[in-house]
């Protein structure tokens, strides 16, 4: 099992590549999805005459979309795409020679992005709640942090196999990456990346409940913010639990039944 | 002029039949368009669920505003996108000179050359949008009026342009794979909100320094709440701006860039 290690460090030198890029990119995405969605919060709850929205003071709502865009980089990383342009382009057969399993590679190099990126998040929060929020830093408040941070990452391992399942499907078609997007907009609108799931009828609440959806942004966001109880979180635990059963499933029936429409190009 | 409109068309016509070789990736890019456009209509008929007003916009004045954006997205992805990809792409692996030894202007030819045919369906389905946006609107308004607003809808197109292009050429620079394209498609969110929610120095960037609240939102206010020069000056200094900022940035880059070859 020693081979994670390698291959963890490997794709962090990756991303510590090009670090100017990588921190100005971070930096203005996190700054940019904060100030237009606390621009738009305000001036509706000005509107509206109100100090509380679906359960939402400003605040909150500031805080909410502070950790939705960090918590959403956690849960799409960045090499979500590239096994489908592999195998399009017949350079997966590296992976077959690889003395481990080519999935086990794949969600390790996933995983590692998303580390990197709950490592801001810790930072991020932190700096939020000393500097802007001037809120003391509770023993409590660190354990909710660490168990939205915890909970980020069940919900990475259902998405990076919902998104394998996706790039199967490119031993049948030319091109997925459209698939891959479209399980983006899902995620963000369904899983409360674009607006707090209370703000949705109730009737699509209850729809999603079920799914994972409401698992992969919402629940970890709202956990952070200490707004879950106990048993949501057991719920979403167990949901995501099964759904990531389901996905492997799926993902090596499918890759049983492709694997011999691969068609390699050298080694 | 002629010379360049001949060679668009050839452009178009290979896109076309580059497209039809992928059926299915094109029948999957008009559905993954479609959802984008559902997302975006959806989250505001959310809003305007525990709200009647944003930014002094009622829903239906609000339709015609995200029709706005998303025809520029649409024309957008259609026009330049595939080529704003690969551009990054072309300037690491030094393969510009391709390009720059040819009798035609660079910058025409690696920003048009890709026509994406799977992303003219969607073209054809925003304007749709934008279509059912106008006939539904309960106020009055005359058909110069429309031509002002498809004609600041492509100026929008133009600021949507410089701003990507300025997000990607310090590739030059840098060398990283995508410029701060990541950064440009996060902040494309601006150009999804109304103006009028930006005050102070937010309002400042992002009206003037990164001006993604002009590219649909002040093409739809001039529409939605009648003309206003002002309005109308501002946005026009500040595309004239932008292109010659985006220019002189493409001067430059090219003067830094190495070639693989030749």
């Amino acid at each position: 099992m020693k081979w994670w290690r390698h291959v963890v460090a490997m794709e962090l030198r990756k991303i510590l590549a090009y670090r100017s890029d990588f921190w100005i990119t971070f930096l203005g995405q996190t700054l940019i999805q904060l100030l237009v969605a606390r621009a738009l919060w305000q001036m509706i709850f000005d509107a509206q005459g109100v100090t509380e929205m679906q359960g939402f003071t400003l605040e909150m709502m500031s805080l909410y979309y502070l950790i939705v865009p960090i918590g959403t980089r956690i849960l799409t990383g960045e090499s979500v795409g590239f096994l489908a342009r592999e195998i399009y382009e017949g350079t997966f057969t590296r992976y077959l020679l690889y003395p481990l399993s080519v999935f086990q590679y794949k969600t390790t190099t996933y995983l590692t992005y998303s580390m990197f990126y709950a490592f801001q998040l810790l930072i991020i929060y932190t700096l939020f709640r000393i500097f802007i929020a001037q809120a003391a830093f509770t023993f409590t408040d660190f354990g909710n942090l660490l168990m939205g941070i915890g909970l980020f990452f069940l919900a990475a391992t259902t998405y990076v196999m919902m998104a394998l399942l996706i790039e199967m499907i490119s031993l049948w078609a030319d091109n997925v990456w459209s698939l891959i997007v479209m399980l983006r907009f899902f995620t963000s609108f369904f899983g409360g990346g674009l607006i707090p799931l209370t703000f949705l009828p109730s009737w699509t609440q209850a729809a999603l409940e079920w799914t994972p959806f409401p698992y992969l942004i919402s629940l970890p966001a709202r956990t952070i913010m200490g707004l879950s109880t106990l048993g949501e979180m057991g719920k979403g635990v167990l949901i995501l639990s099964v759904w990531i059963i389901v996905f492997v499933e799926f993902v090596k029936l499918v890759w049983k039944r492709g694997q011999h429409k691969y068609t390699s190009v050298g080694i | 002029m002629k010379r360049y409109l001949n060679l668009y068309l050839h452009f178009l016509r290979f896109s076309f039949s580059k497209a039809m070789e992928f059926r299915l990736d094109f029948t999957f890019r008009i559905v993954m368009d479609i959802l984008y456009y559902a997302v975006n209509i959806m989250f505001f008929k959310v809003i305007f669920l525990h709200t009647p007003l944003v930014a002094g916009w009622t829903q239906e004045q609000m339709m015609i505003f995200v029709s706005c954006y998303l025809l520029v997205d649409a024309i957008g992805m259609t026009v330049f996108s595939s080529n704003m990809w690969w551009l990054p792409h072309h300037i690491n692996k030094g393969e510009l000179d391709y390009h720059l030894i040819r009798p035609v202007s660079p910058l025409f030819f690696l920003s048009l050359k890709e026509f994406s045919a799977n992303s003219f369906m969607n073209l054809i389905i925003a304007s749709g949008i934008m279509t059912y946006a106008l006939s539904t609107y309960s106020q009055t308004f005359s058909i110069w009026e429309v031509v002002l607003l498809i004609a600041l809808i492509l100026n929008g197109t133009l600021i949507y342009y410089c701003c990507q292009m300025l997000m990607i050429l310090p590739v030059f620079w840098t060398q990283s794979s995508k410029g701060f394209m990541d950064l440009f498609f996060s902040m494309g969110i601006a150009m999804e909100r109304p103006d009028k929610i930006y005050k102070g120095w937010l309002r400042v960037v992002f009206t003037i320094l990164l001006p993604f609240a002009l590219i649909a939102s002040f093409p739809a206010r001039l529409f939605i709440e009648k003309f206003h020069w002002p309005t109308f000056l501002h946005l026009m200094s500040v595309t004239i701006g932008l292109w010659m900022v985006m220019l002189f940035v493409w001067k430059k880059g090219l003067r830094v860039y190495s070639s693989a070859s030749s």
